[in-house]
């Protein structure tokens, strides 16, 4: 039923062509059938007019895929109301997007210019409009700036980090209706990687629609009504609630991405109509997204396997794991989708974490000497952990930069990776532990054994299978683990409390990194960072909570963090992410097993221009975001 | 009899007030919050979180006050009609649990009356048939439905009705259907998935009230009186149904009570395992991520209907049967 919709669409696309004046190399501009109706009774501007200037150009054919047409309907699944923020991660449009070199480029933006690493200024598109028509001009980054980042009320905490430099803000100057400057004392390189990420510092906000709820703009009689009908507590909680951009629950929202809400919380399926504003167009002059809408069914996690077997999705990634691969294959046969297998991007899959800020004086020792942790790194068979649990398709690797990466070093991703029991015995020795018990298992001076808990949050089996494994190599150098799994919050609590000696998690989420990123995952910068929660701790609270980091490389990974957070050039930043890279490979903080493990992606055969092999992440890639799944598109029949 | 029910209406009082402090005590048990939770949720995906804007939600929502004084918020709040701010779903706990109060309320009710259909006549088969082989074989399958765990029975019935008749997996409608005012195609989209989980819910139950019946109706078939009535030539579905039927409702009655809370809440692991747009899953999900004033106006919700429930039966039963006392001081 949905096909014939779709290719009724189609078929009456062709005859909606517009003239258009000179514009770089694209005749005519094609509009989507699906706005027809409502240009032709005049509810909508022609699309000449709804488009910038300058659009910016998608030249589809020359990605190596095939220009498509407009319609159809593209199903997702999800598990949760909150998932709806995937559609602003998936429409990946920013001010400046990574580009397939993981560069910067200008997106929303038409261009920018960065001198000596602090003055940026930004150039907008002439005739650029939100998804409601209202134009886009320096007004909505000026309303963020002074009425919402430096409003006591909306930001108490003032600014977001990014926008600060040593603790000062920068300088915020409107230099026309289209072009803004942001001026620091120093230079600073995280504002356009925050500007860029998959969860993006919005320094933009639709100004003229978002002033009803500001105090500062809106009458206060209004206002009053306005909270009392929200119920809410005040303008702040009422602004706060109608502004989210990064979670689009408010369907009045103005919108610059691909695709719109049109639904209100609390729903069990989001429509996302197409943006009749969207800036980007393809060679042939379609106004780009392909597809008309997009819709999100809510239901629980544990059932999207099952429901995209059957054939409920025509794109679909989330939830589905390596371990449904083979029940997907098996449904694709049946119904009309594909499944292939993407990369996923992450330094490690799966990594061991040696707590260094265990509250046990003596494992805390024992993990915060290096030749303990390479001795672990060496002991644990690697090559029978992929094949038996990935079937041989992961890559045996520390957790480091991914092949893909620019930052990539194949002889740090090997260092104390190839098994060595001789070398791990022979290590272990020196530090002191060489007594053993009757069972072989290695003692501390004190008489303790040398045995402890690993724990995982127990989000899959696929964890303890590994360790498992590992639990095996382990015994052969005289250690014994014990494989636990607790839930998430508990087992976070645990690790931050020092309770946890040793923890199973992912490595590095980003392992597709460029100089350009933030280096943060290398050096102790957040309470989330297992292997040495309250060091990060210390960093992130600027030294109010937590403890200070007391090893000399752990030290020196703050100062090079530090410094990346000041430096100006871009060789200057490769240089210390590769240092950086080189301390955490060499003192092994983290101890990888496998990265680049599969994941599945579900396709329906009619989807068109979905890469058939990518790289899966969160950072940078924004999940689809990267592969712009605004040029997928429907075959019709 | 007034005066009964005017006291029942009173020890209701203390009785929800104690609830209310079990729940707020219950919720506020595990360490941390749901901002806490929040944040570890993002992380493990790789996203980050805010956490001058967490310390700026948290003071939003009184969390940097005692427990005591929260508890006094939130049990004011209640008694205004204010259940509370969910901040999950990030609206009122009213606006969230309304729009899923209905279905749940189908599916329950549905559930019920399949319940009693099956129940009834297998009951009084049973029992009037003691030990025959339609006794065993109705026993022995209602007994399948109490033994074998409902989320299994949930996938294996979600698996063939796929399969065999194309009913999209999970829900209570067809997706196109969902957001959509109740229409003729969006009811026989409901219909069509309705029986799966009132089957599976029912299941259970039905064994129950199969044995419950069968037992009490025995005791009564036994007694005097109706050896007496047969005896005199009255024929046995009259007899039946006249007296030892009628004393044989006493717990069906006393049941009551339950059933109240029971067609609002729904069954929840089912409706999990379903991924039903009931309450169910809500509570659990507002459990679990210590989303505590939706988790905490809700159960207080259904504490208030229990205790309704409860009276309700009480009072239905002391019309019902006059053996039973009101007060136990009173006759000696």
């Amino acid at each position: 039923m949905r096909i014939a919709r779709r290719s009724f669409l189609l078929g009456t696309g062709a005859a909606l062509v517009a003239p258009r004046l000179g514009f770089a190399g694209v005749e005519t501009l094609i509009d989507s059938p699906a706005l027809a109706a409502k240009v032709a009774a005049g509810g909508l501007p022609p699309l000449s007019e709804r488009l910038p200037k300058s659009p910016r150009l998608i030249e589809v054919a020359a990605m190596g895929r095939a220009p498509g047409r407009h319609g159809g309907t593209m199903r997702m699944l999800m598990g949760d109301q909150r998932d709806i923020r995937m559609m602003t991660i998936y429409g990946y449009t920013r001010l400046v997007v990574y580009d397939d070199k993981l560069e910067l480029a200008p997106d929303l933006l038409e261009s920018f210019e960065v001198e000596r690493g602090r003055v940026f200024t930004l150039r907008l598109r002439a005739g650029h409009r939100w998804s409601d028509g209202h134009p886009f001009t320096a007004e909505d980054f000026r309303y963020w700036w002074e009425d919402v980042a430096n409003n006591k009320r909306l930001s108490p905490g003032g600014p977001p980090q990014a926008m600060l430099i040593s603790g000062q803000p920068c300088r915020f100057e409107i230099l026309d209706e289209l072009t803004l400057r942001y001026t620091w004392a120093e230079p600073n390189p995280v504002f356009l990687p925050a500007v860029a990420g998959a969860q993006p510092l919005y320094i933009a906000m639709p100004a003229h629609y978002l002033k009803q709820f500001h105090q500062r703009y809106a009458g206060k009689e209004e206002l009053e009504q306005k909270i009392k009908s929200a119920r809410v507590k005040d303008w702040g909680s009422l602004h706060e609630r109608f502004s989210r951009q990064y979670r689009p629950e408010n369907p009045d929202l103005p919108t610059l991405d691909p695709w719109r809400n049109t639904t209100s919380i609390p729903a069990e399926r989001f429509t996302f109509v197409r943006n009749p504003y969207f800036h980007r167009i393809d060679e042939n002059g379609r106004q780009l997204p392909y597809v008309d809408e997009v819709t999100l069914t809510i239901g629980s996690s544990a059932l999207i396997p099952a429901k995209t077997a059957a054939g409920d999705a025509d794109l679909q990634a989330r939830y589905l794991r390596f371990e449904d691969y083979t029940f997907l294959k098996g449904a694709a046969k049946r119904m009309n989708f594909e499944v292939k297998l993407w990369k996923r991007a992450e330094g490690a899959s799966f990594a061991l974490m040696p707590n260094l800020n265990a509250i046990d004086p003596t494992w805390r020792d024992l993990n915060r000497d290096v030749r303990y942790r390479r001795a672990l790194s060496l002991a644990i068979n690697r090559r029978d952990i992929n094949r038996v649990i990935y079937f041989g398709l992961a890559k045996e690797s520390g957790n480091t930069a991914l092949p893909e990466s620019p930052l990539y070093d194949a002889a740090l991703a090997q260092l104390n990776m190839t098994p060595d029991l001789a070398e791990a015995n022979r290590l272990l020795d020196e530090i002191g532990l060489s007594k053993r018990d009757g069972e072989k298992i290695r003692l501390f001076p004190d008489g303790r054994r040398l045995e402890f808990t690993i724990e995982t949050a127990g989000a899959s089996t696929e964890e303890t299978d590994i360790l498992d494994l590992i639990k095996q190599d382990f015994i052969a150098i005289g250690i014994k683990i014990h494989p636990r799994s607790s839930q998430l919050d508990v087992f976070r609590r645990r690790i931050l409390a020092g309770q946890t000696i040793m923890s199973g998690w992912t490595g590095m989420d980003n392992a597709l990194v460029a100089a350009e990123m933030e280096p943060d995952a290398l050096a102790p910068t957040s309470p989330a960072q297992f292997n040495w929660p309250r060091w990060g701790q210390y960093f992130e609270s600027g030294g109010r909570e937590g403890e200070e980091p007391t090893i000399q490389e752990a030290k020196e990974l703050v100062e090079l963090y530090r410094s990346w957070r000041h430096s100006t050039t871009h060789e200057e930043r490769r240089e210390i992410w590769q240092t950086m890279l080189k301390i955490n490979a060499e003192q092994l903080f983290t101890i990888g097993v496998v990265n680049a493990t599969l994941q599945p992606i579900v396709i329906a055969k009619a989807l068109r221009n979905v890469p058939d092999n990518g790289l899966y992440s969160f950072e940078p890639g924004a999940f689809f975001g990267r592969y712009m799944p605004d040029t997928f598109w429907f075959e019709g029949k | 009899m007034l005066k009964y029910i005017f006291k029942r209406i009173l020890v209701m009082i203390p009785t929800l007030f104690v609830t209310s402090v079990l729940i707020f005590t219950v919720i506020n048990l595990p360490e941390g919050d749901y901002f806490e939770t929040m944040v570890a949720e993002m992380q493990a995906q790789g996203e980050k979180a805010d956490m001058s804007r967490v310390e700026f939600l948290k003071k939003e929502y009184g969390f940097d006050k005692p427990p005591a004084e929260r508890y006094f918020w939130w049990v004011t709040g209640l008694l205004r009609g204010d259940m509370g701010y969910s901040f999950e779903y990030q609206l009122p706990v009213r606006d969230i649990v309304g729009d899923r109060l209905l279905l749940t309320m189908v599916v329950s009710f549905f559930t019920i009356i399949f319940t009693w259909i099956v129940a009834f006549p297998i009951g009084i088969y049973s029992a009037t048939h003691q030990y025959s082989w339609g006794d065993y074989g109705l026993t022995f399958i209602g007994m399948l439905g109490l033994a074998i765990p409902h989320f299994l029975l949930a996938l294996i019935f979600l698996y063939f009705a796929n399969v065999w008749f194309g009913t999209s997996i999970g829900g209570l409608v067809d997706p196109q259907y969902l957001n959509q005012p109740m229409s003729w195609a969006k009811f026989k989209s409901v219909l069509e998935h309705l029986w799966i989980p009132v089957i599976i819910i029912g299941a259970g139950g039905t064994a129950g009230m199969i044995r419950k019946l069968r037992a009490n109706l025995l005791d009564e078939l036994q007694k005097q009186y109706y050896v007496t009535a047969r005896a005199k030539g009255l024929p046995p579905g009259k007899a039946l149904r006249k007296y030892p039927l009628r004393m044989a409702l006493n717990f069906f009655i006393s049941d009551i009570g339950d059933i109240l809370p029971s067609i609002v809440s729904g069954a929840e692991i089912v409706a999990i395992v379903l991924s039903l747009q009931t309450t169910g899953p809500l509570l659990i999900r507002a459990l679990q991520s210590q989303d505590m004033y939706l988790a905490g106006s809700f159960l207080m919700f259904l504490s208030f209907l229990t205790v309704i429930g409860v009276l309700i039966s009480d009072i239905a039963l002391a019309i019902l049967d006059p053996r039973i006392r009101l007060q136990g001081t009173a006759t000696k």
